[in-house]
């Protein structure tokens, strides 16, 4: 390793110098070596640079996960601005709130995705990857792969450090739009080194990247392999019968999914069985619990016939990720102990707080708190928010006046005699379905946004493959008669909202029960329900 | 039963625009999976649609994008199932 690690591009720099020609990306039928990467992120970096791209800047990527994709992230690194990975599920008006919070001038997207986007939503340029869109969304248009055929010199002037801002990952927010956290080049470098050290991640290995790349997990498979100048392989699609065909094909030693993707993976149980996945090293869960039963499932069918490890990991896109549950420990996560999420990651602490800011001993249930390297910066340009999650670490002696910041999670976790924790619950009324965690206001704004909507609830049933279903509630304005609203109100959510969004159910009542204050009654419509 | 291509492609268009779409059209061609019109889970319930409206099974094997990929390949898959 002959760069030190501060920036994401160093990591790019050093694999290249390991070797230049080892297969960096997999795409579709496409490879892509380590100097390919070097070679089209530099054309690409300079021509950012050109379209007026400074540092600091925000660039956004708006394409479904590809080799263009991978490349964006590290052009917008070498020129010191900021990616941002929009939800290539994103519709028009999340694009155009994201694009307008975070000021993005110039994007990088999907010509068919551009095209469908609000007219000025981009001030600059967008660098389109297809046929060319209309002139609309953007301030000027550039054709993607012709710029990355260039072979253009970067630009590489610019001081780059660990400081700066690398990204800008977007989470649901409670204010009913979605939040940005702030994640600076340490907080990524930092990520990589501590997941490809519990992974054991080395060169030889290929790495299956099925989890979108906006997602802080997603995101990791790109910086962990790209630390250890291992393959990537980008899959699109997670049906069943493509999952097993890529890992046979590809020879894919690690995969990091989330709960749903197993039940898809283990629909081939009968296949694994017949020809075990051999090549197969690890598998990694984050984004929820595994039902016990998949678990087991896929301790038979990989663990025993082809010796491949098992991580529960947990995190949180503050600070990316927080705990993991080692292959030979996955056993105390069970029924009767309960949702074991492990230990803390390398080079972090996780302490347990109860409500008067005091650590919590041992069956105590507190509040998960993280301190380490990938605590983010905060919520961009919204303080009340950061200033809730990201607070002063309150063990750290008082002479060092406040200054490190920890993050505080909202989920309640409780600590056995040997150091392990266990997740309880969450203090708020997050949603969490399909590995995505979704804020009921964000879902209640969309219902709103149909005009048919008087006031509305939503929430989450629990669901042991989806973590929760997606339920709301919704009294009508005046004139609307419930029968045909709902179809309308549904159209009007899948039309603007992404899919994880959409509500199982939509039931009509003539009012929202109210609590004391005078606030919709969240906890007691969401009972109400569970309870028939 | 036979269920033409022409009438299974008919009820998928229907389906993608009340579920997935929200009332817009995609081509019989247009690549659903890759361009990530389709999520995962999505393509689940359209198979448990295309199950009980048909009367057909669909195998784990057959569950990939060669017959996910587009409204024509699945209208075919319905229709050779159906034959």
């Amino acid at each position: 390793m002959t760069h030190p690690e501060f920036t994401l591009h160093d990591l790019l720099h050093n694999s290249v110098e390991r070797d230049p020609d080892a297969v960096a990306v997999v795409d579709g039928k496409a490879e892509y070596t380590y100097g390919d990467l070097d070679r089209a992120s530099g054309s690409l970096c300079a021509a950012l640079v050109e379209a007026g791209v400074e540092k600091g800047d925000r660039v956004g990527v708006f394409l479904e996960k590809s080799w263009e994709a991978i490349v964006a992230m590290l052009a917008a690194s070498r020129t010191g601005a900021a990616y941002v990975n929009i939800n290539p599920l994103f519709k028009p008006p999340q694009v155009a709130y994201l694009a307008q919070d975070c000021d993005i001038r110039v994007m990088i997207g999907d010509a068919a995705r551009l095209d469908e986007l609000d007219p000025g939503t981009v001030s600059g340029t967008a660098f389109y990857k297809g046929e060319r869109p209309r002139e609309r969304a953007a301030g000027g248009l550039t054709d993607l792969v012709e710029v990355l055929a260039r072979g253009d010199a970067p630009d590489e002037t610019r001081q780059v450090s660990e400081a700066d801002l690398a990204t800008i990952l977007y989470t649901s927010g409670s204010t009913g739009m979605p939040k940005g956290v702030a994640t600076s080049q340490r907080n990524v470098v930092a990520g990589a080194q501590i997941v490809t050290t519990y992974l054991e991640n080395t060169h030889e290995d290929r790495i299956l990247s099925a989890l979108p790349l906006h997602f802080d997990a997603g995101m990791s498979q790109f910086t962990t392999s790209l630390r250890v100048g291992a393959t990537l392989v980008l899959q699109r699609s997670r049906l069943p019968g493509d999952l097993t065909k890529a890992l046979r094909r590809h020879e894919i030693t690690g995969v990091t999914g989330v709960p749903p993707l197993w039940s898809l993976l283990l629909r081939n149980a009968k296949s694994i069985q017949e020809e075990p996945l051999v090549h197969l090293r690890y598998i990694a869960n984050t984004g929820g619990r595994i039902p016990q039963a998949n678990l087991e499932e896929l301790k038979r069918l990989l663990t025993e016939l082809s010796s491949t490890r098992v991580y529960l990991m947990y995190g949180l896109t503050e600070a990316f990720r927080s705990t993991y549950l080692p292959p030979d420990e996955v056993y105390r996560s069970s029924p009767e102990r309960g949702w074991c999420i492990g230990k803390a990651i390398p080079n972090t602490e996780i302490y347990v707080i109860d409500d008067a800011g005091h650590p919590c001993a041992p069956g105590e249930v507190g509040e998960l708190v993280h301190r380490g390297p990938t605590v983010a910066m905060g919520y961009w340009g919204n303080e009340e928010a950061t200033a809730k999650a990201y607070r002063p670490n309150p063990l750290a002696p008082p002479e060092l006046l406040d200054v490190e910041r920890v993050v505080y999670s909202g989920d309640l976790v409780q600590r056995d005699e040997e150091g392990y924790l266990y997740l309880l619950g969450r203090n708020d009324a997050m949603i969490k379905t399909q590995g995505y965690r979704l804020s009921p206001e964000e879902v209640e704004n969309l219902l709103i946004g149909s005009g048919l909507v008087h006031e509305a609830c939503a929430f989450g049933i629990p669901d042991p493959e989806m973590g929760h279903l997606v339920v709301a509630v919704v009294s009508l304005k005046d004139g609307n008669e419930a029968a045909g609203a709902v179809e309308q109100i549904r159209e009007h959510v899948i039309k603007n909202g992404p899919p994880y969004m959409v509500p199982r159910e939509i039931l009509v009542e003539d009012e929202l029960p109210k609590t004391g204050s005078g606030k919709i009654d969240r906890k007691g419509i969401s009972n109400a329900y569970a309870n028939g | 039963m036979t269920v033409s291509t022409e009438n299974a492609a008919a009820a998928i268009h229907e389906w993608l625009r009340e579920n997935v779409t929200g009332g817009r059209e995609v081509a019989d061609d247009y690549p659903l999976i890759d361009n990530g019109v389709l999520t995962s889970l999505q393509t689940v319930e359209l198979v448990t649609f295309l199950e009980e409206r048909f009367g057909i099974v669909v195998e784990d094997e057959e569950f990939d994008e060669e017959n996910f990929g587009s409204v024509r390949a699945i209208a075919g898959l319905v229709s050779s199932k159906t034959a």
